[in-house]
């Protein structure tokens, strides 16, 4: 058989985007955008960014002090986000109780689920954590929505992501494994013993483990082991034997006689293991925690050190992400990344402290869908591959309008009209006026991007308001009020507000 | 499964005050269109990548091959039910929208085409796809070197469509833009009491590169679209309620409005059918997706009309075909050999090119249909022909272009 693996376009593909212009990764590591603040450089990206209240008390932690509280993420009070998230019931339902309540094929479990994590991302204080269940959710990569998934997808999100997210990774892929959500996306609960569907066998080890390095008899064997797994009439999962090819199998350096049909589960379980535990699977992790946390072009000294954590430590998440944040090539990443239009978003709604709506989800609609114009909504890319984390995936002139879009009509409390905001805006983000617009940018910028701006940009975002730096302000301009949404905009428009 | 669905998505597109406000965005900028194709004259290349592995054989039925019905009990789509059959092959009868563009002679298909190193990832098989430069160390896009290489410059030389992310065809120097739509391409809160646009040109003129060049793309793309979203666009068609449905309409939009536009890319998705791909009736997958895909290109060249076709191509490329032998869902798992269609007023159709290595076992590459002709070869046979291209090698480097007479010279 011919052996399909093609590592030259799997290595292109990589340097495509990285070839592409808009690559953040040429951005110098000590940033002259955003300065040398560390901590705020740990809350930029562990976080979905700061907010005053975030960046005072991690200031007082210190950055072990801020891991060691957000890696417990059960002894963080969240009861304000939790009484968001009750909202929506559907967002984290089992299976029974979505086909208890919603008419079959529904998306209102979607609806909610979507925006749960809208919501957990703006407003839960459980950042870190929230911050590993969307990586894991966008690794393990189930689309929502997609029509089959329609009863399983919210379960999936708590018995697999959610439940594993700071736990091991093993026995989060065998959660995977075992649940109808993967199942059913990739097609396994529909394989059969004559002949086995290969889509999620294929999946399974080029997207969850150990890459592109399989071959096509690898899939093949794979896909035979992996029959039985299926889903039953009632939507859970079921191991079902009559329907399990038997027969030795040797599959990456997995061997397994697979002699009975009954034992056809703890075969798949434990190739599911031998795949979590292989070094290709950790150090694509690694790869993948770096592009995530720390830069589009993965460290290599980082990526050796977090593949060997992740191994010493049997899969578990939580040794290698304190390791990750720790390391001197995390500190040495200052403005190495670039926001997402999901992040520009919800880091937008943190920095000018704006609050979830009193009742309903009017609010939670509106920024759901302004992430799903951006092509940025929590699950919805299609391919099982998960979003792509690099800033040339995302640098687009549309996707550059719809952020300063969404900057204005935060700052101005256009849309969403519902949310929480502070009785005066630019007085929450200014308390004390200064004397000229140019101090007024100045005092702005290091509130919500926390660096000024450099000396043109200032003058740029003053230009709107037909301001100079030197313009004197006094409280009784009665111009400013006026002006302040353009001003806030333009300095959350500003380049460096997009390094993350 | 996995869905990219073209139907269900029900996507709110509007930026309110984006929308409310583009009116005002006219003042200081002068409506006159000043980038009518400076710097090419050839076909606008519309490029639809089918996401997913669209099934070829499904789609061009080679309904004389009997191995073809030998390997699909259950899915293979019948000879009695295929539409413009000729003996050889026939088309899927949810194509019929197409048929009057196909006996018309402005539809072909060419059968058995793939790339030079086959991959069964779709990953990394879009990845080399849209690259199309295996083995070497280029790096960029097809489509941004077929730009380069004509010379068309101007803010909207090369356009996505559908979608807000930048589409990886246009991937390398020359400048491209992404618009999810024409009508959200829009600048909220700009007026000339708050020259918004104007103070984001300023901060950005002097920002790191990384940075800037988005920001300067829309910057440019934005005063070119401005007089074109002042006037609501009237279709000359009725265009499906679908996601490429509304994508097509902004591209004939611009190809109308003469804004300079040589390219143009589309994706449109849900071809990953390893599962329930179905019978050729209605309410089957197979069935729906290809009836959505025919409605909105029938729409598209309906609008375009006879007149606008005539310096229009549009062609489908998708990262691999399907395996030839159906699997136990009453799918298809991926595999090579594949059909493209080519759409325009230049094009020599309603017939289906060619070099047919046949469905029987030992034609067969590791169970899939082989490649005879590489995609490479005959959209370089387009390039030339009808995009003004000379020697492919900038585009498609140690590519020679199919001689297949798929198209009349321009």
């Amino acid at each position: 058989m011919t052996t399909r693996r093609t590592l030259l376009a799997a290595g292109a593909a990589t340097a495509v985007v990285a070839a592409m212009p808009a690559s953040a990764s040429a951005a110098p590591s000590a940033s002259p955008l955003l300065g040398d603040d560390q901590i705020a450089h740990l809350l930029r990206r562990a976080s979905f960014g700061p907010t005053a209240t975030s960046l005072a008390e991690a200031r007082k932690l210190g950055v072990d002090g801020w891991l060691d509280q957000q890696l417990t993420p059960e002894k963080i009070s969240d009861s304000a986000c939790d009484g968001l998230i009750a909202r929506l019931p559907l967002a984290g339902a089992s299976i029974a109780t979505v086909r208890a309540k919603l008419a079959k094929h529904s998306y209102d479990g979607f609806k909610q689920l979507g925006r749960a994590a809208v919501a957990r991302a703006a407003w839960s204080n459980r950042q870190l954590f929230e911050s590993t269940v969307a990586f894991w959710a966008n690794h393990l990569h189930v689309t929502a929505p997609s029509s089959g998934v329609w009863d399983s997808r919210m379960d999936y999100d708590t018995q697999v992501l959610r439940k594993h997210a700071f736990g091991r990774f093993a026995d989060m892929l065998k959660a995977s494994m075992r649940h109808p959500a993967m199942l059913t996306f990739l097609d396994n609960r529909s394989s059969t013993k004559a002949n086995p569907n290969e889509n999620y066998a294929r999946e399974l080890m080029e997207l969850h483990t150990v890459g592109l390095i399989y071959t096509e008899a690898d899939v093949a064997a794979a896909a035979r082991l992996l029959t039985g797994l299926t889903v039953n009439a009632g939507g859970t999962y079921v191991y079902d034997g009559a329907k399990h090819v038997t027969g030795a199998v040797e599959i990456i350096g997995f061997k397994h006689a697979n002699a009975t049909a009954g034992g056809g589960e703890a075969a798949a379980l434990a190739f599911a293991d031998h795949l979590a535990r292989h070094p290709a699977t950790a150090q694509r992790i690694a790869v993948k925690l770096c592009q995530r946390f720390v830069a589009d072009e993965a460290p290599a000294s980082l990526v050796t050190k977090l593949t060997k954590v992740y191994l010493d430590n049997d899969t578990a998440i939580k040794p290698v992400l304190r390791a990750l944040f720790t390391s001197p090539e995390f500190a040495a990443s200052i403005g190495a990344k670039t926001r997402t239009p999901f992040e520009d978003l919800i880091a937008s709604i943190r920095a000018l402290g704006l609050g979830p709506e009193a009742s309903g989800v009017k609010a939670l609609d509106a920024l759901y869908n302004a992430t799903v114009n951006a092509g940025n909504a929590p699950f919805r890319w299609a391919p099982p591959n998960g979003y792509p984390d690099v800033a040339a995936a995302w640098s687009s002139p549309s996707g550059f309008l719809l952020k300063c879009n969404n900057h204005l009509n935060l700052a101005a409390g256009w849309y969403p009209s519902q949310l929480t905001r502070p009785a005066d805006l630019l007085k929450s983000l200014v308390p004390t006026l200064p004397a000229t617009y140019g101090a007024l940018v100045d005092a702005l910028a290091v509130r919500l991007v926390g660096a000024k701006l450099p000396a043109a940009h200032t003058a740029a975002v003053l230009s709107v308001a037909g301001k100079l730096p030197t313009s004197p302000l006094t409280a009784s301009d009665k111009s400013l009020a006026g002006h302040a949404p353009y001003l806030i905009a333009l300095v959350l428009d500003s380049p460096s507000f997009q390094l993350r | 499964m996995f869905d990219f669905d073209c139907r269900e998505k029900q996507v709110r597109r509007r930026t309110l005050l984006g929308g409310a406000l583009a009116g005002v965005a006219v003042a200081g900028v002068s409506t006159t269109m000043a980038y009518a194709a400076p710097g090419y004259t050839g076909d606008t290349l519309v490029v639809l990548s089918l996401r997913g592995g669209f099934d070829g054989l499904s789609a061009i039925v080679p309904i004389g091959d009997a191995d073809y019905y030998k390997a699909r009990p259950s899915i293979g789509v019948p000879k009695s039910q295929v539409i413009a059959g000729d003996g050889t092959f026939g088309l899927h009868p949810a194509l019929a929208p197409l048929l009057p563009l196909w006996q018309g002679g402005k539809l072909a298909a060419v059968h058995a085409v793939g790339q030079p190193n086959p991959t069964r990832s779709h990953f990394a098989a879009m990845d080399a796809m849209e690259n199309a430069a295996p083995g070497t160390s280029i790096r960029t896009g097809w489509l941004d070197r077929m730009l380069g290489v004509t010379g068309a410059s101007g803010p909207l030389a090369g356009v996505s469509i559908g979608n807000a992310m930048p589409h990886r065809l246009y991937a390398g120097a020359t400048p491209d833009v992404s618009m999810a739509s024409v009508d959200a391409f829009t600048l909220a809160g700009e007026s000339a009491k708050r020259p918004r646009a104007a103070a984001l040109r300023a901060m950005y003129a002097d920002a790191p590169a990384a940075l800037a060049g988005q920001a300067l793309a829309a910057d440019r793309a934005l005063t070119a679209t401005t007089s074109l979203r002042a006037t609501a666009y009237t279709p000359a068609a009725t265009y499906p309620a679908t996601e490429l449905g509304a994508a097509l309409k902004d591209v004939a939009r611009l190809i109308k409005a003469k804004v300079g536009l040589a390219t143009a890319t589309v994706d449109c998705g849900d071809w990953d059918m390893h599962e329930g791909l179905g019978t050729g009736v209605k309410g089957q997958r197979m069935y729906d997706n290809l009836t959505d895909l025919a409605l909105a290109l029938a729409a598209f060249t309906a609008d375009l009309g006879d007149e606008g076709m005539k310096s229009v191509t549009l062609l489908t490329v998708s990262e691999f075909g399907r395996r030839v032998a159906e699997n136990g869902s009453h799918g298809v798992d991926h595999g090579h050999g594949n059909a493209m269609l080519v759409l325009g007023g230049g094009v020599r159709g309603g017939k289906v090119f060619t070099k047919w290595p046949g469905l029987s076992p030992g034609a067969l590459v590791a169970g899939d249909l082989a490649a005879t002709t590489d995609y490479r070869s005959v959209i370089g046979e387009i390039l030339q022909k009808r995009c003004g291209v000379g020697s492919l090698a900038p585009v498609f480097p140690d590519v020679a272009p199919s001689s297949f007479g798929l198209t009349l010279a321009r």
